[in-house]
């Protein structure tokens, strides 16, 4: 069991090294932090009761842990997803009696280093920021480091437990898998507000997954522990806080460890709950609903066929071809006919088109995906159109498909902004996930992408 | 625009290609014609790199390749309006159907979606795979996805024909259905393939090219 978990540690660590994608990963935290760091007035600000706390070491800490909660958490996990979960041999794993439990826990130590090596980089990068941002009040590297470390390594390290989870059973390895792992991580953020008020516990710390609503509130003053992150128009920090204090408040960093602890039962888990890759064939008797969904038997083959002529129309031909494989299926063409004719009685910018929305992002993200894999453009690239002209022809047919959802909502009122609005959006998904595949060669990067833009545009307030 | 195979060459001039410091194919000349090409050699004696060559996959290191003596670069998308990969591996998108794929690779062809499924129907019912085109390619064996990436590049009228081993992981009847295919397209136009069938289509062919080790030299 220890060799095998050592082999699995190891190769997959040899893996991460000879990865190009590595280095930028290493570098997303403290350019983000950067960037997301309230400095010079950009960036995002943290308010409590309204108030901008005056920056301090352990401040600065939790700050660049909320880095990782909302920057860093979806990124590493496209990155981890991308770079063993697509590519294992489990064809040849499977068959062989090693330990699915052993294997998971290697990979598991090997996503975890890598996780920790990226939060080394910010910590580094936050001690730099303290430098230029916190004297002249006291400047203290270990508060810096300890407030980081106490909020971000259990997020992280549970971060890699999801992905070996998540690459236990077939249909968390699927696009299922990726919007799980969305809901999560948008929960994980979102559920820690529900204990702001409570007396400070390590039940009441359990809930807070990301880690850092107790260091900010616990001992905020009295009457004013509710916080707020970004989209704040607050008075220039003077509260003084003492993160400190929250950082060692009953039952935290208790909790912080419990988190790791379960991060580690739930990689063993994943190891004991592990079913192999799903080889579809054929099923011998389909079900009725199963028929329906097929698109039945083939036309009768005419031997003599001549071959095929050139399109008159080619580019017509090419947008057609588009927009029918982002709507391949009768499952997506139900839902399509549904969303579009319930729109016509819903708000289109805050309900029917978030909803058309989200069907075109799994859409989308799978064409984009299936169309800009490497191994099907080395073939591709060699017809007639080149790769640039079909994404074109997606993009199109992306805006083709956003403005077909949008038609019962036109003919009930007809509205340019309307038009425009679908049109704008199906455009810029389609371009975004043409954008993304053809850099990641997959399905799940665009999609995670999409998803969290996708929430931005839904949860943006009207107006 | 009306093609005719008149002057219909694909000429290797002094090709030479490397990967970094390793040479794989070392001052290559050629000229292929209608017909049926074999290209023989050991596993990675440079056979699949010569095949990437023609098909514009990638371009040589050193000397030239020309289509009906129009020099690539330039002519590239003259051959490709008239060309039929098949290589080795593709990446095949599982949650299509094989004719959902083949429409695909037709209108990247510029072909007439209407014509090319029933001339995907004809290819598909000659080489034993019609039955199965509407269902998922996720469902499809090794030889069934070798079938469908033949089918592809058979799509149109391909003048020029470059393909990777088509009979891997064929039984021999369905080998035999795929190669009175070839032969008949080889009556006028360029077709160049890799196959571990060359000592029975050997008697069929224009040319043997044995590539080892680089150089590449006709045996027949």
């Amino acid at each position: 069991m220890i060799t095998i978990t050592s082999s699995s540690w190891q190769t997959s660590l040899q893996r991460y090294w000879r990865s190009w994608g590595l280095w930028l990963l290493l570098l997303v935290a403290p350019v983000g932090a950067r960037y997301m760091l309230p400095i010079n007035g950009d960036g995002v600000a943290i308010a409590i009761g309204g108030e901008l706390p005056l920056m301090t070491s352990p401040f600065l800490g939790v700050s660049l842990g909320i880095v990782v909660s909302t920057l860093v958490l979806p990124i590493a996990w496209l990155y981890l997803r991308s770079n063993t979960t697509r590519r294992q041999p489990w064809q040849i794993e499977e068959v062989t009696p090693g330990s699915r439990v052993a294997i998971a826990l290697g990979r598991f130590g090997a996503d975890v280093i890598i996780m920790l090596a990226m939060l080394t980089t910010l910590t580094f990068a936050g001690w730099f920021l303290g430098w230029l941002l916190i004297p002249p009040r006291p400047f203290n590297l270990y508060e810096i480091t300890l407030a980081l470390w106490l909020v971000a390594a259990p997020a992280l390290m549970g971060l890699a437990a999801l992905r070996i989870l998540f690459d236990a059973r077939p249909l968390l390895r699927s696009g299922f898998g990726d919007f799980l792992y969305f809901v999560l991580w948008i929960t994980s953020i979102a559920l820690p507000a529900t204990t702001v008020g409570q007396v400070t516990s390590f039940a009441t710390n359990m809930v807070d997954f990301a880690g850092f609503v107790t260091p900010l509130t616990f001992a905020s003053p009295a009457g004013a522990d509710d916080f707020a992150i970004g989209g704040i128009e607050a008075a220039q920090g003077n509260l003084q806080l003492d993160v400190m204090a929250g950082l060692f408040s009953p039952g935290y960093i208790q909790s912080r460890f419990a988190w790791a602890g379960i991060a580690v039962a739930l990689a063993a888990i994943a190891g004991l709950i592990y079913r192999p890759h799903l080889v579809r064939r054929r099923a011998g008797k389909p079900g009725r609903f199963t028929a329906w969904l097929n698109p039945g038997p083939p036309p009768k083959a005419i031997p003599n066929a001549q071959p095929a002529r050139a399109a008159a129309l080619a580019w017509v031909s090419l947008f057609v071809t588009e927009f029918r494989l982002i709507g391949a299926g009768r499952v997506f063409l139900l839902l399509a006919a549904g969303i579009a004719a319930l729109g016509a009685f819903m708000d289109f910018r805050h309900a029917a088109s978030p909803a058309a929305l989200l069907l075109l992002v799994f859409a989308l993200s799978a064409h984009a995906g299936r169309s800009e894999a490497r191994g099907l453009l080395a073939l591709t690239k060699t017809t007639s159109f080149a790769p640039m002209m079909r994404r074109v022809a997606f993009i199109t047919a992306g805006a083709a498909w956003m403005t077909l959802l949008a038609l019962p909502v036109l003919v009930r009122a007809p509205s340019l902004e309307t038009l425009g609005l679908a049109a704008g959006s199906g455009a810029v998904a389609a371009l975004t996930a043409s954008a993304i595949a053809s850099v990641s060669g997959s399905a799940f990067a665009p999609r995670l992408v999409l998803l969290v833009l996708w929430y931005g545009y839904f949860s943006a307030p009207p107006g | 625009m009306a093609i005719t195979n008149d002057g219909l060459t694909l000429d290797l001039r002094g090709v030479s290609k490397n990967y970094g410091r390793k040479s794989v194919l070392n001052d290559v000349s050629h000229t292929f014609t209608p017909g049926l090409t074999l290209l023989t050699g050991p596993s990675g004696a440079g056979k699949s790199t010569l095949l990437r060559l023609l098909a514009t996959v990638e371009r040589p290191s050193r000397g030239e390749i020309a289509w009906r003596g129009a020099r690539l670069p330039g002519a590239r998308a003259k051959l490709r309006r008239t060309l039929g990969y098949a290589p080795q591996a593709v990446e095949l998108p599982e949650d299509l159907t094989a004719r959902e794929f083949a429409m695909h690779i037709a209108s990247l062809k510029g072909l007439a979606s209407g014509a090319a499924d029933k001339q995907f129907g004809a290819i598909t019912d000659a080489i034993g795979l019609h039955a199965d085109i509407n269902n998922r390619i996720a469902s499809f064996s090794g030889g069934m996805r070798r079938r469908l990436i033949f089918a592809q590049a058979m799509l149109g009228a391909p003048q020029m024909l470059a393909l990777d081993e088509p009979t891997a992981e064929l039984d021999s009847e369905t080998a035999r259905k795929l190669g009175a295919l070839l032969l008949e397209r080889a009556r006028d136009s360029i077709v160049v393939m890799t196959t571990h069938l060359a000592d029975e289509l050997a008697p069929h062919a224009t040319a043997v090219l044995r590539v080892e080790a680089g150089n590449v030299v006709r045996t027949a």
